[in-house]
């Protein structure tokens, strides 16, 4: 689970102008052809950079993506749906491997990435800081949020860096199971008791906000990344993507007879896009600078958790293998 | 730490930070080879971090052969993968393998990998007896290349390789019954529609 968009830094063009014309020429011409590039393919420096921070921001999204559905397990009703549950999280935590591995590939080793989640140096999507109150919060997560992340994911899975995109094509296989058992749980509460459809219209007048936000800054604030598009690092813009979401999923949402909590929100017919209301982002800069709701507590169980590993590692530690970059 | 999760609520206080791990601290890299179904190839699908070999292949086993139907996988440390240069093209990758003569003393088993499509994965395609892995790279040149490109090709001594024993072939015989896995087992549409027509 990943909403994109915004993690690029602002692009400084000089770092593009010190790279070989030549070389870079080369590079380009093998992206236009539909080409992947592999890791020991020559690479600018710029698209090896973004791409470590963004598949590095995706892997930890997935690991701490897995707290807020995770914390259900126990409480999930009845049998089915818990082994659902642990095998949704289960996936995620997988996907977070997936990830670091071609993150790795870029020459970024795993324990680096780990130790800058946990110092609070790398970021994750903002919407894993806020609070599931109720099961109706994780099944909002389980339909819409992997939704979302597929919107995300299966056009980054076109995008031009090969180990990156074999990941994505595994996870998005694996998603399926993910958008349709979440889709199963809001039919049951939709169709449920009044007291099950208000919790779910709960969920989903705390949760659209933070939806909203998913999909990175609108374009007119974001970074420039027309580079990154020409490289096929970033697979379509912020707003793009979020419209396709609204695309897909809001009628599906409105089928269900719920509401949206934004008097704004309509296909404009003349455009053939959705209008809505401006997302806080304000909101979204305290969030993903560390003043969200759970920030503080997401960090701190990974640190836990890293603490606690530690007398495993120590007593697993041998010479007699290596930490190497992965081939592929 | 006050949260809604109960099992945080139970955690133990650490200290505030975590001290400073050593420089690559970490475990070493295998790579994982899947076969998907009987009579396939085996294809990589990635790798796993293990303090050990047998480490490595029940991780492997958790991180790639959970979900998906196949018949078994193995392991090998990456360090005794042998690459050849990757190409683009129409350069294949066999041409900037050069011949050696070929070497005296034991000769073991290599297994040979084809990459033939660049952004997918590298396939098993045989193997051959060799002296060396540069040597088994050349014997590869003459038994598996063929006219289609090659890419990169990869050659490992088959005894550095963690196989699936014939009885552990075992472990993926529930995964078909596994269905709380799969998308197919959760057919909401006679509910929604239900609930549609009680709307109207």
């Amino acid at each position: 689970m990943y909403g994109g968009g915004n993690t690029f830094e602002g692009i400084k063009t000089d770092s593009i102008a010190l790279e070989d014309p030549i070389k870079l020429a080369e590079f380009e011409a093998r992206i236009a052809r539909g080409e992947k590039i592999e890791p020991s393919d020559w690479m600018p420096q710029l698209y090896r950079k973004q791409l470590i921070r963004m598949i590095e921001q995706h892997a930890h999204s997935e690991i701490i993506g897995a707290l807020p559905e995770g914390t259900w397990i126990t409480r999930a009703p009845g049998f089915k749906r818990k082994m659902s549950l642990m095998a949704k999280v289960q996936d995620e935590v997988g996907h977070g491997q997936l990830l670091y591995s071609a993150a790795e590939t870029l020459g970024k080793p795993r324990e680096q990435m780990i130790e800058d989640l946990i110092n609070g140096k790398s970021k994750y999507s903002n919407i894993f800081n806020y609070p599931t109150f109720t099961w109706a919060d994780c099944c909002f997560i389980s339909w819409l949020v992997d939704a979302g992340a597929i919107v995300n994911q299966l056009a980054n899975a076109k995008g031009s860096y090969g180990p990156y995109c074999r990941a994505l094509d595994r996870i998005c296989a694996e998603e399926s199971f993910h958008l349709k058992y979440g889709h199963h749980c809001v039919i049951y509460l939709a169709s449920g008791t009044a007291k099950q459809r208000q919790m779910f219209q709960e969920a989903l007048n705390r949760w659209w906000p933070p939806m909203m936000h998913f999909f990175g800054p609108s374009d007119k604030i974001s970074a420039h990344t027309e580079v990154l598009m020409r490289w096929k690092v970033k697979m379509g813009t912020n707003d793009d993507m979020r419209n396709q979401f609204l695309d897909m999923y809001v009628p599906k949402i409105w089928e269900l007879g719920f509401t949206i909590p934004d008097p704004n929100l309509k296909k404009n017919p003349e455009t053939g896009r959705w209008d809505y209301t401006e997302p806080d982002w304000e909101e979204f800069k305290r969030v993903i600078n560390g003043d969200g709701p759970c920030n503080k507590e997401r960090l701190e169980v990974r640190r836990i958790a890293e603490e606690r590993g530690r007398w495993v590692r120590e007593a697993l530690k041998t010479s007699k293998t290596a930490y190497v970059t992965p081939l592929a | 730490m006050a949260s809604l999760d109960p099992r945080v609520n139970r955690l133990p206080a650490i200290a505030e930070s975590v001290s400073p791990k050593a420089p690559l601290d970490q475990f070493g890299t295998f790579e994982v080879f899947v076969q998907p179904k009987e009579g396939k190839p085996f294809q990589h699908e990635g790798i796993v971090h293990a303090p050990n070999l047998e480490m490595a292949y029940v991780l492997a086993k958790e991180a790639f052969t959970r979900r998906f139907t196949c018949t078994t996988l193995y392991v090998v440390d990456t360090r005794e993968v042998f690459a050849s240069p990757m190409t683009e093209g129409e350069k294949n990758s066999y041409d900037f393998i050069e011949d050696v003569p070929a070497e005296g003393g034991a000769k073991v088993s290599f297994e040979i990998y084809h990459l033939t499509k660049r952004g997918k994965q590298h396939m098993h395609v045989g193997s051959v007896k060799a002296g060396s892995p540069r040597e088994a790279m050349v014997l590869a040149k003459v038994k598996f290349n063929t006219s289609k490109v090659v890419y990169n090709v990869w050659a490992i001594e088959s005894d550095k390789i963690r196989f699936t024993s014939e009885e552990e072939k075992e472990l993926w015989l529930t995964l078909p019954e596994k269905k709380f896995r799969d998308a197919s087992d959760y057919k909401g549409g006679d509910k929604l529609k239900d609930f549609l027509e009680r709307q109207n």
